[in-house]
């Protein structure tokens, strides 16, 4: 059969042409109910162009939770809106505003879809929605419109929004990055003018030109310089004048020397009509560097940008009950030690407790990374932040804030990260050296000619100062770290700290976690086993069509691993669904088991249960069949694996699962080394034995409890669809969660490694070779301004070799 | 050649131009998305089309 491919998000379709949506007037085939419902919901709303434009699949949809959209109902509470929502008030109209993050959105058609879907709206004032940013700028009408209302629009077709607050941090780096565009674009044009005067000049060297016409050149050059230096160059200045309080000297120092000393000596020149100007190094020189800077904050801006993204306000409602039983909505912040609060189905739980009334499944995922719902009973402890599976449950509140168990592993990981041993950058050590040597050598020049032959004294060492511009240095580690994070961003991968590149060629022990990285975090079905000849030749279809008819009203993992098998024609009656055991209903009339073997066991009396699967179906009076569920491996990792192994990484696995199933993968993928039923703790001592060992670590994880290990790690791994939490704490993050990425990333790091060197031997070499000539007396200015800028042209364009690279 | 010294000033003018058009665009946050800008032109087209095509579907729901 031909590979089926969904039209919405890309991936494989597993059901057959089971969903469809009629697009362009062709059904399409959709992978799930979720992306059918989206597709169907775009083109509905007349925005077909959506398809014909976008440039990458959509993001690929997990069925849409009636329960979720409940949850965008506590961004209508004023006390959750005071922190995020602005109020305008304009003569006449009302209008709100607000900065929403959107999850999944891949290319610029995305943006034109979630704007045309909102503006048809009756109440939307103005939406404006930023690809890069991943984000949208709404204001509206309150009296109108719901919040809720426009997150759930959003929803509909495919996105998840949130508000999110902006830090001042963030607000500071946006207004020095427009700053720095300024000053860039200004020192360009300036440049492009000074060099277009500066050739005239040179020209002089070869035929005479008029000493009046020199002059005029000259002093149009000084005019247009002058921003270059004055505004242009200031960065420059606070940072050398910062780094000299502090009593050190960095790159900036020389350079701000070199700038200053150069327009100074030039304009002397000009004024007093003898010795030469050096107007279009200045400026060359100043832009130069101008755009290394530029390009390397612009990364570390889209760094900070998307790991801001990911501090959502998560407005945590809870439903508080008085002594007579009457339930109010609070948010989860007011709760106090004591509360009463009520947990419906699908909910998140809004603070740490023990239950005293009910039992029911809790999904533990965002602290565990494991997808199985742990069972609890009266005085079981459950935690915030976990989701409430099956039964309605009373907690009474024993933590809130700060000492709830998130928090204290938020904590643990601080501490953990505190402990990084701080990896000093190349350029910051040997800056310092070269900074110094060159501040001596032009101090002794000048000396030493001052003596001897005073009149060219001044001379001789500004072109000292020219000639051995740090230029080529200062670029040759950001030009090389700009180009390999563009690389990177291509292949979906973000470098979240600068060090990145300096570790990455370093690490040779690779730990993973198991569920969420080696596997894709969700239950499917591996294998159906009927006991039965009772049904038809289609007899496996059927008893699957039974189950997921059981397992429709259920938000349970188990029962969206069956969802895909949902047919028409199954009426479901009378369910009963008993926490951590399973579900009893009539299926067309017939009553059905679905659970554990020892539910199937008490429920019907059968006895001959092999006990081989995870969960069975049984009628009254036989066994019908048993499924066997479990996390598929993800489609890469073996691939991976094999290479990370060719290219000399030793791998573990580490996991907190202590089933078959941790063997299982290994086999899978080929790491003999495991160690399992490993507590965050445990996980971390494992980590910091093989640091002990000699080894540089890298860990992958996704979970909150990978967030302590992911800091303790040398460098860490985290998947995109993993846990925020862990996202912040790691310096890598795999998008799209292909694993192939890292090898891959592997490499270009060594390149880049490679390529650092280059341009660092390249840029010493260069100034060790023009120190004694210039120094001596022997660089005419020209050749100075043209030596300067030829090495650090050649820097660039060692470094744009790396763009190059096809992988 | 003396012409020069009427033609550089102009020369300076229309920098000086450029570079007032660049400082507004820069704050006009004009730079802030270049991904979207440059496909934008796609979609423009058949929003004129559109009209009337949304206002029939818009009824009906």
């Amino acid at each position: 059969m031909d590979a089926l491919n969904c039209f919405h998000c890309g991936e494989p379709v597993t059901t057959g042409r089971q969903f469809e949506t009629l697009i362009d007037n062709v059904p399409q085939p959709m992978c799930c109910p979720g992306c059918q419902a989206v597709s169907a919901a775009i083109i509905e709303a007349g925005l077909t162009n959506y398809y014909k434009y976008r440039t990458e699949p959509g993001s690929k949809q997990t069925a849409l939770v009636p329960e979720a959209l409940n949850a965008f109902s506590a961004f209508d509470l004023k006390e959750v809106q005071q922190d995020f929502v602005h109020q305008d008030l304009h003569k006449d109209k009302q209008s709100a505003s607000t900065s929403l993050t959107i999850d999944g959105i891949t290319c610029a058609a995305c943006a034109w879809l979630i704007e045309h879907k909102l503006q048809h709206l009756d109440g939307i004032n103005k939406i404006a929605v930023n690809t890069t940013t991943e984000r949208a700028q709404v204001s509206w009408d309150p009296e109108k419109l719901k919040l809720s209302e426009i997150l759930a629009q959003i929803s509909r077709i495919g996105y998840q929004a949130a508000p999110y607050q902006v830090d001042d941090e963030e607000i500071q780096s946006k207004k020095n990055s427009r700053k720095f565009l300024l000053r860039l674009g200004l020192a360009g044009f300036a440049t492009m003018q000074v060099m277009m005067f500066a050739l005239a000049l040179y020209s002089d060297y070869f035929t005479d030109l008029d000493v009046e016409f020199r002059d005029y050149f000259r002093w149009v050059s000084m005019i247009f310089a002058a921003p270059v230096v004055f505004y242009s160059a200031q960065p420059f200045y606070f940072s050398a004048v910062r780094a000299m309080l502090s009593g050190r000297l960095n790159m900036d120092v020389s350079v701000s020397i070199a700038i200053c000393g150069a327009y100074i000596a030039s304009c002397i020149a000009t004024v007093s009509g003898q010795g030469e100007v050096y107007f279009e190094s200045v400026s060359m020189f100043t832009f130069f560097l101008l755009l290394g800077r530029y390009f390397e904050q612009n990364a570390r801006k889209k760094a900070s940008i998307s790991s801001n993204n990911l501090h959502k306000l998560i407005p945590l409602t809870a439903n508080l009950l008085d002594v007579d039983g009457n339930q109010t909505e609070v948010p989860a912040k007011r709760l106090k030690v004591g509360d009463l609060i009520m947990v419906k189905p699908g909910e998140v739980i809004a603070a740490d407790g023990d239950i005293v009334e009910g039992m029911s499944c809790v999904n533990e995922a965002m602290l565990t990374g494991e997808q199985m719902p742990v069972t609890k009973n009266i005085t079981s402890q459950v935690y915030a932040g976990t989701i409430n599976v099956d039964h309605p449950i009373k907690v009474q509140v024993t933590a809130t804030g700060q000492d709830q168990l998130v928090a204290e592993i938020i904590r643990l990981q601080e501490a953990a990260s505190n402990n990084k041993p701080k990896v000093a950058l190349y350029v910051d050590t040997i800056s310092n050296y070269f900074t110094w040597t060159i501040l001596v050598v032009a101090a002794l020049t000048y000396l030493v000619w001052k003596h001897y032959w005073p009149e060219d004294a001044f001379w001789v060492t500004l072109s000292v100062l020219v000639a051995t511009c740090p230029c080529a240095l200062a670029l040759a580690t950001p030009t090389a770290v700009t180009c390999a994070t563009g690389l990177f961003t291509r292949l979906g991968v973000v470098a979240r700290r600068t060090g990145v590149f300096e570790k990455l060629p370093k690490v040779d022990q690779v730990v993973f976690d198991k569920t969420g990285t080696l596997t894709c975090g969700s239950l499917t079905l591996r294998e159906t086993k009927k006991f039965t000849q009772r049904f038809n030749q289609d007899a496996s279809r059927d008893v699957l069509a039974i189950a997921a008819a059981m397992e429709s009203h259920s938000i349970h993992p188990i029962a969206k691993a069956f969802a895909p098998y949902y047919q028409t024609g199954y009426r479901l009656d009378d369910s009963q669904y008993v926490a951590g055991a399973g579900v009893q209903a009539k299926v067309n009339d017939t009553r059905y088991f679905l659970g554990s073997a020892d539910f199937i066991r008490q429920n019907t009396g059968l006895t001959a249960i092999d006990g081989q699967h995870s969960v069975y179906l049984a009628d009254n009076d036989a066994l019908l069949a048993g499924f066997t569920l479990s996390d598929t491996v993800r489609e890469d990792a073996k691939a991976t694996l094999a290479t990370l192994k060719e290219m000399g990484f030793a791998t573990c696995i580490a996991s907190g699962d202590t089933s078959e199933h941790v063997e299982q993968v290994a086999r899978e993928v080929g790491i003999e080394n495991l160690h399992k039923g490993l507590k965050p703790q445990d996980k971390l001592k494992l980590i910091n034995q093989l640091k002990d060992e000699g080894k540089q670590v890298v860990m992958f994880g996704d979970g909150v409890n990978d967030a302590p290990v992911l800091a303790g790690a040398n460098l860490s791994v985290a998947m995109g669809s993993g846990a925020d939490i862990a996202k912040n704490s790691a310096d890598l993050i795999l998008l799209g969660d292909q694993l192939s990425r890292f090898p891959q990333a592997v490499r270009i790091a060594k390149m880049t490694e490679q390529i650092i060197r280059q341009n660092l031997i390249w840029a010493l070499g260069y100034n060790l070779l023009i120190i004694p000539l210039a120094v001596t007396g022997h660089v005419l200015p020209y050749i100075a301004a043209i030596g300067m800028s030829a090495s650090s042209l050649i820097v660039v364009a060692n470094s744009l070799r790396l763009l190059k690279v096809r992988l | 050649m003396s012409i020069i010294y009427v033609l550089i000033p102009i020369a300076m003018l229309f920098v000086l131009v450029a570079v007032g058009i660049f400082f507004w665009a820069v704050k006009s946050e004009q730079f802030d998305d270049l991904d979207r800008q440059s496909v934008s032109i796609l979609f423009d087209d058949d929003i004129k089309q559109k009209p009337s095509e949304s206002s029939d579907e818009s009824t009906p729901r």
